[in-house]
């Protein structure tokens, strides 16, 4: 057991550094980029500001000129305190508050079109697996691959259009509709899953393919083992192989993946929430690029990093628990 | 012996895919693809110049129609493939080759070499990717220098995790010891003895990692983040949904480009099967003995190991 | 799994029919729901000073008002929270009355000491003098309760516009604010005809009438709703669904997007604003600093095509004088005798190209006089697809006269920041706009804005001067007298067809959708009593008060 602990301190050291390497990329790469938010600002405004209210707007907006690396420490500051500044396109809201009401969006439908996907896909995987020369399994793979091969926003923009515009079964965008008051009502939640489901929807078809596919393949490896074959020959029902030994065993490298791709729902929804306007967090990270608003993608880019990290480190847990072989 | 082995390898391999009707299809499809991309724009029309009126249906005289702008889909479509396919090889090609050194390096070296080289490919696996495609797109000049680079920065770790773990596998076998007790340098046994050996995971890395970069570019350019004035799939998509495509129903603009993308990454994925298939040795021995074996006799979940002579 | 089956088919059923029974409200609609500003999530700012230009529409239009409203549709000011003005005999001193019994949302009197406490917080606080009105003033002060008193410094009788159009805040509740700058004033008091914020949440906020607007009997809507549409396809999909009442937006092919599914009530109005859009010519750039050769790049330009595929045809090619539409009445009557270089002529730009020295290679491509072959850029901001065509078209045609010019997009930023540095050739841009087009020539002519290359301008990214020109601007800020600022404008305008410091491209329109379903009595072109696009600040509060549920 000692040896499992030390192990996952050992992780957990990797991501702390691997969180700290990300920051300060974080931190530079806004800074490289041309132009600097006090003159995008001004320019939109297109007014004539005296040198002393430029200076005055800077200084507001935190653009001094203390060096970099004045200005790096105390950004290394303000993180762990969690001020994460005051955004430029939002002024003056704070960072944190224009991200949290997004960020609960973000992960409501990135995580359960997620969970759907894999859930369905795993199910898909091992019927397939198992079964290789049915007619499913020669019809599956390829249908899924070639819905999976066409671009998401392709696919999104379609359904959007047929389903929501032409034959109004569904609603044109938004997380929920102007008629519902927020809260633990039923009105609410009907509204949300209704809002929720061509993006949810688009989602999962597209990545539906990627997890059938990795555990069909898993599923496959595994069930040339030794076990399996002494299972069989213990004359155990097919069903209980099928589920108690061989699928619980493949589905383990397939819940790294899940692991994995768990961390990156808070940024891969960018181009559904851009199509179904949905609020979430993708959206406002296009945005904070196109209006160089610098804490506004700092934040951004630390909290999809530090979620991602996260989640790594809890896959790594939980293998810990489900495999005993990596407990030795 | 050494030759012969490499030889033997890759016939074994050629052989093994031609033979797959998946393979074949994907095959045709990604030629296809190539052919009219180098061959097409000396044919079709000047696909920037405004020639008809805007948003008008298939016809003789456009095949695809106009777009918006009264410029003729079909060569737009003809002449965006260049571009995108370019940049999706060059990427799938860079993203090997970083992939297999660094990759290849950590995993035969060990030690400090791995620490180190892993801990590099770890940061970048964890790094989340689009985003940063994003913030890099938007802040370098737009083109394909910018795009192949930003694709290749944001995806060449995975696959060198997965070359990784092969080259650990492959260091701690038989043919590696004798080769080193026998005196062979390093870089002579990376290339000559086990790179041969890994040319189905080379060839399956250079596909994803293609897949991969046409999709991300195609999204990036959507997105406006390409370079807008230049025909390629992906803009040829922004500037369709730029014109309200589906609203005025000139699904003409906006399918036909979409499509050749989903042909494109799906003639891919069925090589990928294909290669797969055709050097995964339990699939192999699997196509030999379902020949051999009457249909209702397959136990389902039984896969005997054959043995064969290759 | 028959079960499992059997109740997601049921639970799709039921999405279906959930979302035909809730759109079913047809007939009444209590709000006008409208689109201003692309937002993916609403932050709740409604601060009219805020330099950040952050807040939420209609704050500085709607909620706050202004002491005059400039109609472009008339072409005149229109008195609103003040009633007159004057000017004293040597233009140093301008006096505005303010209106009477005005009272701001809270109930408490509006007053001349709420206009000279709003423009005093600027001085005050420098980061919100946005206009730099500071710059020429020298003291305000509310000489009583209804009589505002501006002390210039120096004689600046277009002044007036950046002081008329302020939007005015409350005194007694301003006083109290310690940092106006970063101030959000989460629940605005104004004077405006909506000013109660009924529902805020991040996806829709709603902004209902002012009970004690001055205006007795308006607005007749109770309420303006705001949901977020992050792009233009979002807009367009409401619009043609009967989801938005009143939108801004720039649609493409309008007719047949929008206009064409419901062509009794889908409505809209893109009407020229009397400004231009011009095509930016870099004069300190070796080829572009010569009058002839920008004369013969604009030759060379088939506005026509322009127009046609950059902006739809909604719009048309520009007049040589920069202004167009509604500001057409600032013609000069000599302006026919001038060489009209806009009219499109391949010939007459090649011929030009020849004489100046610069000839045709072997390949078609022209060269400078020592022999370099010449290449222009033309630079747009990346995600503006308008102008991204139609600087296509424009180096389409110079091609075509054998000058090799490409077109290169960037980001906002970066492209801001070139232009403001002079780091460019050939772009297409906004101009100054006012009243008159003195702003226009004085942006582009006036030596008060010239920098040298590398250090940053605000206006006149051109880089040109003109000293004659210097004269007739100062003299126009001089006078109020209307023959003679008449001759001043007809004069520069002279001047600046015979320099032509850079390229009108093509007329500047607005753009404006409107559904009359629910709502009537928008503005339109049989009925122009104000502008109907919500992108014109101040303008739009007479849409405001106009608009009635049917």
């Amino acid at each position: 057991m000692n040896q499992s602990i030390l192990f996952l301190l050992r992780r957990l050291g990797f991501y702390l550094m691997a969180a700290f390497a990300a920051l300060t990329l974080n931190f530079f790469i806004p800074r490289l980029m041309p132009g600097d938010p006090a003159t995008i600002i001004f320019a939109r405004f297109r007014g004539k500001l005296k040198p002393e209210a430029i200076d005055a707007l800077r200084e507001t907006f935190g653009l001094n000129d203390a060096s970099l690396i004045d200005q790096y420490f105390s950004y290394l500051k303000s993180i762990l305190s969690g001020d994460l500044g005051i955004s430029i396109a939002y002024f003056p809201q704070e960072v944190s508050s224009v991200i949290s009401g997004a960020l609960m969006w973000t992960v409501f439908l990135a995580g359960t079109s997620l969970i759907i996907s894999f859930f369905i896909g795993t199910l898909l995987g091992t019927i397939i697996g198992w079964n290789r020369n049915s007619k499913l399994d020669s019809l599956l793979p390829p249908t899924l691959a070639f819905i999976g091969a066409f671009p998401y926003f392709w696919l999104a923009m379609l359904m959007l259009y047929l389903f929501g515009f032409k034959f109004d079964f569904f609603p044109l965008g938004h997380a929920y509709s102007a008629d519902v008051s927020p809260g633990f009502n039923l009105a609410f939640i009907l509204s949300v899953i209704h809002h929720a489901f061509l993006p949810a929807l688009t989602m999962v078809l597209v990545s539906l393919g990627g997890w059938m596919l990795s555990m069909r393949n898993t599923l496959i490896s595994t069930l040339g083992a030794d076990y399996i074959t002494f299972a069989h020959a213990k004359g155990l029902s097919k069903r209980r192989i099928m589920i108690k030994y061989a699928a619980r065993n493949a589905i383990l490298p397939n819940l790294t993946g899940f692991g994995m791709a768990l961390g990156f729902v808070l940024s891969g929804a960018l181009l559904t929430e851009i199509i179904f306007s949905y609020p979430g967090q993708g959206y406002l990270l296009l945005q904070s690029v196109k209006s160089q608003d610098f804490p506004l993608m700092q934040g951004l880019f630390m909290t999809i990093t530090l979620a991602v990290l996260l989640a790594n480190w809890l896959v790594d847990i939980a293998i810990l628990l489900f495999d005993p072989r990596t407990r030795k | 012996m050494i030759n012969k082995t490499k030889n033997s390898i890759l016939k074994r391999w050629a052989r093994g895919i031609f033979r797959v009707k998946k393979a074949l299809i994907g095959l045709y499809l990604i030629g296809g693809f190539i052919f009219i991309s180098v061959i097409g724009p000396l044919f079709a029309k000047d696909p920037i110049a405004f020639l008809g009126t805007p948003l008008s249906p298939p016809s003789l005289e456009f095949l695809f129609g106009t777009n918006g702008q009264g410029q003729d889909v079909f060569a737009q479509t003809v002449a965006g493939a260049r571009q995108t396919l370019f940049v999706g090889f060059s990427t799938g090609f860079l993203v090997v080759i970083i992939g297999a050194i660094i990759g290849g390096c950590s995993g035969y070296f060990g030690g400090r070499t791995d620490d180190l080289l892993s801990f590099l490919i770890n940061i970048f696996l964890v790094m989340p990717g689009l985003p940063l495609m994003v913030i890099l797109a938007s802040w370098l000049p737009p083109g394909p220098g910018t795009l192949i680079g930003v694709l290749v920065l944001t995806g060449w770790a995975w696959n060198a995790r997965v070359i990784r773990s092969q080259m650990m596998t492959y260091r701690n076998r038989d043919f590696v010891s004798a080769a080193i007790v026998s005196g062979e340098t390093n870089i002579r046994i990376i290339v000559i003895e086990i790179m041969p050996r890994m040319l189905s995971l080379l060839a399956s890395s250079f596909i994803g990692a293609s897949i991969y970069a046409i999709g991300a570019q195609v999204g990036l350019e959507f997105l406006g983040l390409g370079d807008v004035s230049s025909v390629t799939w992906g803009t040829n998509l922004y500037w369709a949904s730029n014109d309200m495509a589906l609203l005025t129903g000139s699904w003409w603009t906006f399918i036909p480009t979409g499509l050749s993308i989903a042909l494109v990454s799906f003639g891919l994925t069925l090589i990928n099967f294909g290669i797969d298939e055709a050097t995964n040795p339990r699939l192999i021995s699997e196509r030999r003995w379902k020949k051999q074996v009457p249909q209702h006799l397959i136990e389902a979940g039984i896969t005997p190991v054959m043995k064969t002579n290759d | 799994m028959s079960l499992y089956l059997k109740f997601i088919i049921i639970l799709i059923a039921g999405l279906i029919f959930q979302n035909c029974e809730s759109e079913k409200k047809v007939g009444k609609r209590d709000g006008l729901i409208v689109y201003q500003e692309a937002q993916i999530s609403w932050a709740r700012n409604f601060n009219p000073l805020s330099p950040a230009g952050s807040t939420r529409w209609p704050t500085k239009c709607g909620i706050h008002e202004p002491l005059f409203i400039y109609n472009s549709m008339t072409a005149s000011w229109v008195p609103w929270l003040a009633v007159n003005y004057k000017w004293n005999s040597d233009n140093t001193v301008l006096e505005m009355q303010t209106r009477k019994n005005v009272f701001w949302s809270d109930g408490k009197p509006f007053s001349a000491k709420d206009v000279a406490f709003t423009t005093q917080i600027k001085k005050k606080f420098k980061a919100l003098d946005t206009r730099n009105s500071w710059e020429y003033l020298d003291k305000v002060t509310a000489i009583n309760d209804s009589v505002v008193q501006y002390k210039f410094n120096r004689v600046n009788v277009p002044g007036f516009d950046a002081l008329a159009t302020q939007p005015i805040v409350p005194k007694h509740i301003w006083e109290k604010v310690e940092d106006p700058v970063k101030f959000l004033n989460p629940d605005p008091v104004g004077t405006g005809p909506f000013t109660e914020i009924l529902r805020f949440d991040n996806q829709i906020w709603e902004l209902g009438k002012n009970k004690n607007y001055w205006q007795k009997g308006k607005p007749h809507v109770e309420k303006l709703v705001f949901p977020t549409f992050p792009s233009n396809e979002q807009v367009t999909l409401a619009l043609n669904s009967g989801k938005l009442d009143w939108a801004g937006a720039f649609i493409p092919a309008v007719e047949r997007v929008f206009v064409e599914k419901n062509p009794e009530h889908h409505k809209y109005w893109f009407p020229l604003t009397g400004h231009t859009t011009f095509l930016y010519t870099n004069t300190k750039d070796k080829l572009l600093n010569n009058v002839e050769i920008r004369k013969a790049i604009s030759y060379a330009i088939d506005r026509e095509l322009v127009v046609k595929v950059g902006m739809y045809d909604y719009t048309e090619p520009a007049s040589v004088t920069g202004v167009s539409g509604p500001m057409s009445v600032w013609h000069s009557p000599e302006i026919e005798k001038i060489e009209d270089w806009t009219k499109y002529s391949r010939e007459k730009a090649s011929k030009i190209f020849e004489k100046q020295g610069f000839k045709l290679n072997k390949k078609g491509y022209r060269l400078y006089p020592d022999g370099t072959p010449i290449e222009l850029e033309i630079i747009i901001v990346s995600g503006w697809s308008d102008w991204i065509r139609s600087a296509q078209v424009v180096s389409q045609n110079l091609n075509k006269i054998g000058v090799k010019t490409k077109v290169k997009t960037y980001d906002f930023g970066a492209w801001i920041s070139r232009m403001q540095k002079g780091d460019f050739q050939l772009s297409i841009g906004w101009t100054e706009k006012g009243s008159t087009p003195y702003n226009l020539y004085k942006g582009m002519m006036s030596p008060d804005y010239l920098k040298p290359l590398g250090e940053v301008a605000d206006v006149n990214w051109h880089r040109f001067s003109s000293d004659k020109a210097d004269i007739l601007l100062k003299k126009y800020e001089q006078t109020s007298d209307e023959k003679e600022i008449e001759r001043i404008i007809y004069e520069l305008q002279k001047i600046f067809v015979e320099s032509a410091p850079s390229i009108p491209l093509f007329a500047e329109a607005s753009w404006a959708e409107c559904n009359t379903t629910y709502f009537t009595n928008f503005p339109s072109a049989e009925n122009p009593y104000g502008t109907l696009s919500p992108n014109y600040e101040h303008e739009n509060l007479f849409l405001m008060l106009n608009v009635r549920p049917r």
